[in-house]
């Protein structure tokens, strides 16, 4: 080889060494395409905006947000678990639509299907955790490192909405399950064990102490979504309830009567009522703040989760007729000559209707009948007569739709955006109402020796119940008339105090019921009966007509009215609490040790 | 087998590069009998250089000698040059020796030279032994060439081009010719029938995407393999920028030995591409080949379900009848007397509009004036709508090809055009390409250089979410298809009808969404290609650069209709728009180094690459437009409801950064030794973790040319090879090292002030980070054997292989407890593939055949340690079908296992609580089964609990087949031509999804034709449906009743061509031919067509469409196409 190829040796290998070289060098190379595109960083959020960003993610959950919609069970009112689940309403639609649902209504709670909705529960109510606790954690790095970035009474404020959160989200969880995880703002362990019902209680009630010592009187900002320490007090008292603590609920129940800000809507209609005059009134202590055509191109912020419960087509909401409220409970409505519970002074008959409860029979009812179920041929609030036509499929749901959750018409509050929009409104899904809390002083005050309490509050309400019925619904003005408005020409209603609670069991009972006819469709009953310890008695009378009246022997069973209902199993002990999802226990593996233990009995 | 077909265009180059080992080898494969013409440099000494020296100056004095005496007499000579087997070739370059004059044979393989009677002709092609004859006065020169031994081909591997004696890797090379028969808008289409070890699923959608697996699936998402083209890297399950025509050679590098050159992204193993279909030396030749063809479905679905209305009302009778309940009002609304059924005039009506009803209450007289849209709408019943042909039907196909290329010894080229137009099966639907490219290449001394670029548009118009396979129920392919026959087309108006007023039913009108989306356009614009330039530095030496880019700028705009007409109207109007930029590079340098000294030979590799690119996606949507016409559908606030305006943008970087090298040896041909090494640089993984070494050895032995083997007459040649090596994988959404925050109107933020209609910001973490992220690896070894057998008759090439995939990027599931942040991906599962695949090819005088075959055995040995199996994506409304799980394939059906229907009441009771059911605690020694009722499905207590319930749920079945394989069929006499290619798949299964629809009726959809006759009843103990039953949401479930063989055998294409003759009048020499494609298919599968694309599924660590194989959700069918074509050269 001559000298001048082997220069060309080098320079060609000169050449590809500095043209590696040259980009080696940029030493940025790879860094610079290392970042993540269109997404925050940490550090971008320890600043009081974030902290109080985090803190708002932390109440998006309270209803089904965008990441945590995987199906229906994320809902906010749990229609599924504790209404569609107990005697209030079916699944509704079509027989094979949503067939998870067909499992729960069933008492199959171990199944699959059944687990989808389940573990779309667990996750809501897991990802609320998480946020509320990543709220905490991030306060306290900005506090840590800028002691004067937020001001006290913010970080007090911060710190207690987001701990009254993380309590209601693990109570929500130990309403469904019992025995659960309980998560706080340390915990570095996704895979805790479960804690026992005593263990979840005390956790809850812990927080909601730590809470009721840093929350302000008001909500922070006068935003009317936030928890005050009124609202923690009255959680803490409902917790106390489901743990019977009768006496010290009473306590924190007096509390909150005496001092503070809530009441009683005037008449039954403003309760559940999207005209913005009517919301967040004095009887809502803690509710999901739904809004509508707030920009979000889906209507995801409206009360997404009960989007399945509007009427079919061709009623104007055009989809999709889920959660129909029970025969057995429409009939429950009906009051005898002296506007009481037939429930109570007939106990063996009044669930023996079993054809469809429509307008012009002038049997009695509680007029709260027809501001929770729409009926044939009654005006549903202001969208004109309900049609037995409006249901998609009455061979297996049933006649009826619900009620409560239907915003007016006239409210002007309907969304105009996403899927379906007619369902969606800026309705606010009540988490807690007063009624809910005075009833259950009510209880408190019946096993805590104070009967006259008991019936002061129940007649209260039935007071109030009976301000207003359903009227003609041309007009605001006319939608909610006097009950015995001779507008009125589809039905009679009645509604009258009790004179006396003669015995406990008397009182314990008209509680209940008052219950009932005052939260129907409002995804407490399940909860309720579990409470009570009346569930398998209740339910198994409901679906076969087995055991005691009011519920057993009465007429009446559902098994024979929706006939798909042969198939559900019996309510059994191991109802007690859901099936805890089978996926959740699957992931809690470490080692070989499944961390998360199944509820006994299943 | 056909032998690969090198290109002319770098041939004198190539020959440079190779011609130093090519001495060696001819003295081997002088022994080849199949040799029958001279070939050259028989006698070369074993330095090239040498040789060419004195080639050179022979040349010279040639050129001095012919030069003269072409001035005094030249003679026209003609002549045919043909293959061995007798077909003429094409585009054979033939040259008057030591002068400039030149000419290629033309389609029919004839040419017409001008040359001095004592001139050598010289005949040359790639994949063809060179030949020289002295035209000694003669005016026709008949030549036959023979091809090249299998083991001697040049084929275009990593970087440089490899003689197939010197692979030791598992290399496939595409049959193109083959491959490009098949009237598809991307080769990638064709590919599994031609070569062993690659599947491909793809529907019938024109322009559809393709899933491309080499070797089984090696990750739990991102398994697409890496496609080289003209040395650049492209991530695109489309390929459709590629017009097929202009792809001169495909190779498949399926293991890690051959891979990991490619280290970074080798481990779904490599596809090279090239379109260096560069220009021949002479004039400018043009070449035009046109198709044209009718394409329709292979299989329709009205050829399965109902048409009839009144023949669907039985059904729904029989349903209710079965569950013991009446006719409710609804359907006696629709079909009055439900014993006496009949079609109604109309199905809906608005009370104002019905003037009269019968006694039961079906509307029998309406006040046509009271209608209008869209709130007062009149439909007619129909007798019975054909959904399925109101939407399918036939389309055509065509496709257009022109390319010109000439040149000289210095600089040649090639410009092709394509337009491609495939209409859908499907209405209003369409792909249309149209594609310009120029590839050049010039040499000048020791130095070249070149480009290839192509510049393509394409379109795809309607037919919205069949390009991507996101198949399912909405759609014109969904389960509206299944659309109740009662239900009209139009309304009494003509607008489109709907199933308003027939009872429960959602689905919508499948004609309607079709035309409302038949302005939707996706436009993809791409620029692409590479600029390369080498240097023979030394006559040992080589360097080169290659730049290469790719340009795309994708949008899309469409329009999403209202549906007042349906059950669940939706009376709002949408739009949506969006645009895609990418900006993807590569730079790479290589030295080779090319040395032979006596029997040894060295081959070394020295490269680095760059790769970068960044991409922006933007999007907007806004809903309720005033005007709904094309004009109107923009993002603008008078347009529409300005509140609905939404607009989304992001992007991604990612940035590879390589140095690699490669040492190959040979010793006399007998034996071949390499090594590689690769070490890339990822800007996705973790500032510690981001470099990645690669390394591969592979071994051959030519033990063929052993003296032992030498003259054995049944193995001509054979070579035995081994490989070994690791493939990299950092397929992962960019990023991912980082913990990322962000929020969303309808996630984080809310409405905390109360005031209904105004949120508030909030944010929520997005995903965990991984700050250790690092390269998933891929091992892999191969072992092979390429034979030729008795002296040719046959070439066998043979390989088996296991593949591992450790520290598998995976984002294993975190508890909810976690919250729903996309979990961490880690470096965690384990995978393993092992198969085989071979290839069998026969060249006799006038036919020949090839056949492969492969077989893959996908396993998961890992998943994140702890949890042994993981579900699919949830992909339909019943629970999930799919799991995968440690031991088993990827994507293993699942759910329970049928055991019959019920028997009768006794039966079902025994396996109720009445009937004391359970093993072991009951009486019976029967499981329980929820729901136990006559004629539903009873199912197997798998794990003998006493309790059919979800613990009994196992694996059902598995989409992976046991055995592809693929035959090609030529044949040729006289002018006439004839070729087949067939493909089929057997042992994998088909989930019928459909079956949640047709025979399930959820929804109320339309039913299968023997839906009455063929459920079960009394009498009809082992019917093929369970009995009709409107409260059956039991059987239902996912479970083996809907798992399906889905083996199937399919024609592929068949061709038949014939070719004027060169003194034809009209057209010589040009080919002509009629084709079909898919015009037979054997298969058991009961569903619309066994070729099903796997559904479209992404997860947070990207494209999870493995884990939904085999799911027939309403797949576009296959396209049976007549065709006819022609190829001309002028």
């Amino acid at each position: 080889m001559n000298i001048i190829s082997k220069n060309s040796l080098l320079r060609g290998s000169a050449l590809v060494i500095l043209a590696s070289a040259a980009i080696y060098g940029c030493g940025d190379f790879l860094q610079n395409a290392a970042e993540p595109q269109g997404s925050l960083n940490g550090a971008s959020l320890a600043s009081k905006d974030g902290v109080e960003g985090n803190l708002i993610a932390a109440y998006r959950t309270l209803d089904c947000a965008g990441s945590t919609t995987n199906e229906w069970g994320c809902a906010v009112s749990n229609w599924v678990f504790a209404s569609v689940a107990s005697d209030d309403s079916y699944k509704g639609s079509d027989a094979l639509d949503q067939p998870s649902i067909n499992d729960i209504e069933g008492y199959h709670w171990n199944t699959s299907p059944a687990g989808h909705y389940l573990n779309t529960k667990w996750v809501a109510m897991y990802e609320g955790v998480v946020r509320a606790n990543s709220a905490i954690r991030l306060l306290r790095q900005v506090v840590g490192s800028s002691p004067t970035a937020i001001s006290d009474a913010d970080q007090k404020g911060i710190e207690g909405e987001a701990i009254f959160l993380r309590a209601h989200y693990h109570f929500e969880a130990y309403r469904m399950w019992g025995n659960i995880p309980y998560m706080r703002e340390d915990d570095t362990d996704y895979r805790k064990a479960n804690e026992d019902t005593t263990a979840v209680i005390a956790d809850i009630l812990s927080d909601l102490n730590s809470a009721i010592a840093l929350l302000p009187d008001a909500p922070r900002n006068g935003q009317k979504g936030r928890a005050s320490v009124w609202t923690a007090k009255a959680y803490k008292g409902r917790v106390q309830m489901y743990d019977h603590r009768f006496a010290a609920a009473r306590t924190t129940f007096e509390d909150v009567v005496n001092n503070g800000p809530y009441d009683l809507e005037t008449s039954f209609d403003r309760v559940w009522s999207a005209y913005l005059d009517a919301q967040n009134g004095p009887e809502t202590i803690f509710a999901y703040q739904a809004s509508s055509n707030d920009g979000e191109p889906n209507s995801n912020n409206a009360n997404f989760g009960e989007r399945l419960n509007f009427p079919y087509d061709p009623s104007h909401f055009g989809c999709c007729g889920f959660d129909p409220p029970s025969q057995n409970l429409v009939n429950f409505f009906k009051v005898d000559a002296a506007g009481l519970p037939l429930a109570v002074t007939s106990p063996t008959s009044w669930n023996a209707d079993d054809a469809a409860f429509i307008a012009g029979n002038m049997a009695p009812v509680d007029p709260r009948l027809d501001w929770t179920v729409g009926r044939d041929g009654v005006p549903y609030k202001d969208w004109g007569l309900y049609s037995i036509k409006w249901v998609r499929d009455p061979a297996n749901g049933g006649p009826y739709m619900p009620k409560k959750i239907i915003h007016e018409q006239g409210s002007g509050q309907e969304a105009a955006v996403g899927w379906v929009p007619q369902q969606q409104s800026s309705i606010n899904m009540h988490i807690f109402r007063y009624a809910d809390l005075l009833l259950m002083l009510a209880e408190a005050y019946i096993e805590t020796g104070n009967r006259a309490g008991a019936l002061t509050i129940v007649n209260q309400i039935r007071a109030r119940a009976a301000v207003k019925a359903q009227g003609p619904g041309a007009n605001r003005g006319d939608m909610a008339i006097d009950p015995s408005d001779t507008r009125i020409t589809w039905a009679k209603y009645n509604v009258q105090p009790y004179p006396a609670f003669p015995d406990d069991n008397y009182a314990r009972q008209a509680v209940r019921f008052e219950r009932r006819l005052e939260l129907a469709m409002e995804g407490q009953r399940l909860f309720d009966l579990r409470r009570w310890g009346i569930a398998k008695a209740v339910l198994n009378g409901y679906l076969r007509g087995t055991g005691p009246a009011p519920y057993g022997t009465n007429g009446g069973r559902e098994d024979a009215r929706r006939s798909y209902k042969t198939s559900a199993e019996d309510f059994g002990d191991k109802h007690r609490w859901y099936f805890i999802p089978q996926d959740q226990i699957d992931l809690s593996k470490v080692g070989t040790e499944l961390r998360l233990k199944q509820n006994p009995l299943w | 087998m056909k032998a690969y077909r090198m290109h002319l265009a770098n041939a004198e180059k190539d020959l440079r590069a190779t011609r130093t080992r090519i001495a060696p080898i001819d003295r081997v494969t002088g022994r080849n009998t199949m040799e029958k013409k001279g070939s050259y440099a028989r006698n070369s000494s074993s330095d090239g250089r040498w040789r060419r020296l004195c080639a050179g100056v022979l040349s010279f004095l040639l050129v001095l000698a012919v030069g003269q005496t072409a001035l005094a007499q030249n003679v026209a000579v003609s002549g045919t040059v043909t293959s061995a087997g007798g077909t003429p070739l094409p585009g054979v370059t033939v040259r008057v020796q030591g002068t400039d004059v030149r000419t290629v044979t033309d389609a029919s393989g004839r040419f017409r030279i001008s040359a001095p009677g004592d001139a050598v002709l010289s005949f040359s092609l790639v994949g063809q032994r060179p030949v020289q004859t002295t035209v000694a006065g003669r005016n026709t020169v008949d030549v036959t060439m023979a091809q090249v031994p299998y083991l001697e081909e040049v084929v275009v591997t990593a970087y440089t081009e490899q003689r197939r004696g010197d692979i030791t890797g598992a290399v496939s090379s595409v049959n193109i010719e083959q491959a490009t028969k098949q009237t598809q808008s991307s080769v990638l289409k064709a590919m599994d029938a031609t070569v062993p070890g690659v599947t491909v699923s793809t529907s019938g959608s024109p322009g559809s995407r393709n899933t491309v697996r080499i070797r089984g699936i090696s990750s739990f998402q991102n398994n697409d393999p890496l496609y080289i083209v003209d040395g650049m890297a492209v991530s695109d399950s489309y390929l459709n920028f590629l017009n097929p025509d202009d792809i001169t050679s495909i190779q498949v590098l399926k293991d890690a030995s051959s891979a990991s050159i490619y280290g970074a992204r080798a481990g779904n193993g490599v596809v090279l591409i090239t379109t260096t279909k560069k220009g021949i030396a002479g004039p400018p030749q043009a070449t035009l080949r046109v198709r044209t063809g009718v394409a329709s479905p292979v299989r329709g679905y009205d050829e399965m379900v109902l048409t009839d209305a009144l023949e669907y009302y039985k059904v729904v009778r029989q349903s209710f009848n079965n569950a013991g309940q009446p006719i409710g009002p609804p359907y006696q609304a629709l079909y009055g007397d439900p014993n006496n059924p009949s079609v109604p005039l109309y199905t809906t009506a608005p009370p104002s509009a019905v003037t009269s009803r019968d006694a039961y209450g079906r509307i029998t007289g309406v006040d046509l004036s009271q209608y209008s849209y869209p709130n007062s709408l009149i439909m007619p019943g129909s007798a019975g709508t054909n959904w399925w042909k109101a939407v399918w039907g036939s389309a055509p196909v065509s496709d257009y090809n022109l390319d010109v290329r000439g040149g000289s010894d210095e600089n040649a080229y090639t410009v092709s055009a394509n337009f491609f137009d495939q209409k859908g099966t499907a209405k209003y639907n369409d792909y249309r390409r149209g594609s310009l490219r120029a590839n050049t290449d010039f040499t000048r001394g020791k130095f070249n250089f070149g480009e290839n670029a192509v510049l393509t548009l394409s379109r795809q118009y309607g037919g919205s979410g069949t390009f991507d396979d996101t198949n399912g129920e909405g759609g014109i392919l969904g389960k509206d298809i299944l659309m109740q026959p009662v239900v009209s087309i139009y309304d009494v108006a003509g607008n489109f009808a709907g199933a308003k007023g027939v009872p429960a039913v959602n689905n919508s009108n499948p004609l309607q969404r079709a035309q409302s989306e038949k302005d939707n356009t996706t436009k993809y614009n791409q620029a692409f290609g590479n600029m390369y330039a080498g240097l023979n530095i030394l006559p040992d030496l080589t360097i080169r650069t290659n730049l290469g880019f790719d340009l795309r700028q994708n949008g899309s705009n469409g329009f999403n209709t209202a549906t007042p007409q349906d059950r669940e109207p939706n009376f709002n109007n949408s739009i949506f728009e969006w645009d895609y930029q990418q900006y993807n590079w590569s730079w790479s340098n290589t030295a080779r180094y090319l040395k032979s000294l006596n029997r040894h030979s060295l081959d070394l590799l020295v490269g680095q690459e760059a790769n970068g690119g960044t991409n922006r996606f933007v999007q907007g949507t806004m809903s309720n437009l005033v005007l709904t016409g094309v004009d109107s559908r923009y993002l603008q606030d008078a347009l529409g409801d300005p509140d609905t305006k939404n607009v989304f943008s992001n992007g991604g970087k990612s940035a590879l950064l390589s140095l690699f090298g490669k040492i190959g040896y040979n010793f006399a041909d007998k034996y071949v030794a390499s090594y590689t090494l690769r070490r890339d640089g990822s800007s996705n993984l973790a500032p510690g973790h981001r470099w990645g070494t690669f390394p591969a050895i592979g071994l051959g032995w030519h033990i063929s040319n052993e003296r032992f083997l030498s003259g054995n007459r049944f193995l001509s040649d054979l070579m035995l090879r081994y490989g070994w090596g690791v493939t990299g994988n950092q397929n992962i959404p960019s990023g991912r090292v980082f913990a990322q925050y962000s929020g969303d109107r309808g996630d984080t933020f809310y409405d905390i002030a109360g005031a209904n209609q105004s949120i508030v910001t909030g944010y929520r973490q997005l995903a965990i980070g991984n700050p250790d992220l690092k390269w998933e690896e891929n091992r892999s070894s191969n072992i092979g054997a390429d034979a030729v057998l008795l002296n040719g008759m046959f070439n066998v090439v043979f390989d088996v292989y296991t593949r591992r995939t450790d520290n598998l990027l995976f984002d294993p599931r975190t508890p909810a407890t976690a919250g729903v942040a996309s979990p961490p991906i880690i470096n965690i599962g384990k995978m393993e593939n092992k198969g085989f695949d071979f290839s069998i090819g026969h060249t006799a005088s006038w036919w020949n055949v090839s056949f492969n075959g492969s077989h893959y055995k996908n396993k998961i040995l890992s998943i994140d340690g702890e949890q042994d199996y993981f579900y699919g994506p949830d992909i339909t409304r019943q629970d999930v079908m799919v799991i995968n799980q440690v031991g088993h394939p990827i994507g293993s059906f699942f759910g329970l296992v049928t055991d019959g229907y019920f028997r009768d009441q006794a039966d079902a009771n025994a396996h109720l609580a009445i009937g004391n059911c359970g093993v072991g605690t009951g009486l019976t020694g029967v499981p329980c089964q929820s729901g136990a009722a006559p004629g539903r499905l009873k199912f197997k207590d798998t794990n003998g609990d006493g309790v059919v319930d979800n613990q009994d749920r196992t694996i059902t079945g598995s989409p992976h087949p046991n055995f592809t394989m693929g035959i090609g069929l030529g044949a040729h006499r006289g002018q006439w031509d004839a070729s087949a290619t067939i493909f089929g798949t057997y042992g994998n299964k088909i989930y019928d999804d459909q079956k949640e629809w047709y025979v399930f009726r959820n929804f109320q959809t339309n039913v299968l034709k023997d839906m009455l006759q063929n459920s079960w009843s009394p009498q009809n103990l082992n019917a093929k449906y369970p009995r009709l039953d409107i409260n059956d949401s039991y059987s239902v479930v996912p479970s083996t009743y809907y798992v399906e063989d889905g083996a199937y055998t399919r024609l592929r294409n068949v061709q038949i061509g014939y070719t004027l003759p060169g003194s034809a009048r009209y057209l010589p020499g040009a080919r002509v031919y009629i084709q079909g494609d898919n015009l037979w298919t054997h298969t058991n599968y009961g569903g619309l067509d066994p070729a099903i694309p796997p559904n479209a599924s992404t997860g947070a660590a990207g494209d999870i469409r493995d884990q939904s194989m085999g799911i027939d959700r309403g797949s576009y069918p296959t396209n049976k196409v007549f065709s006819i074509g022609i190829v001309t050269s002028f």
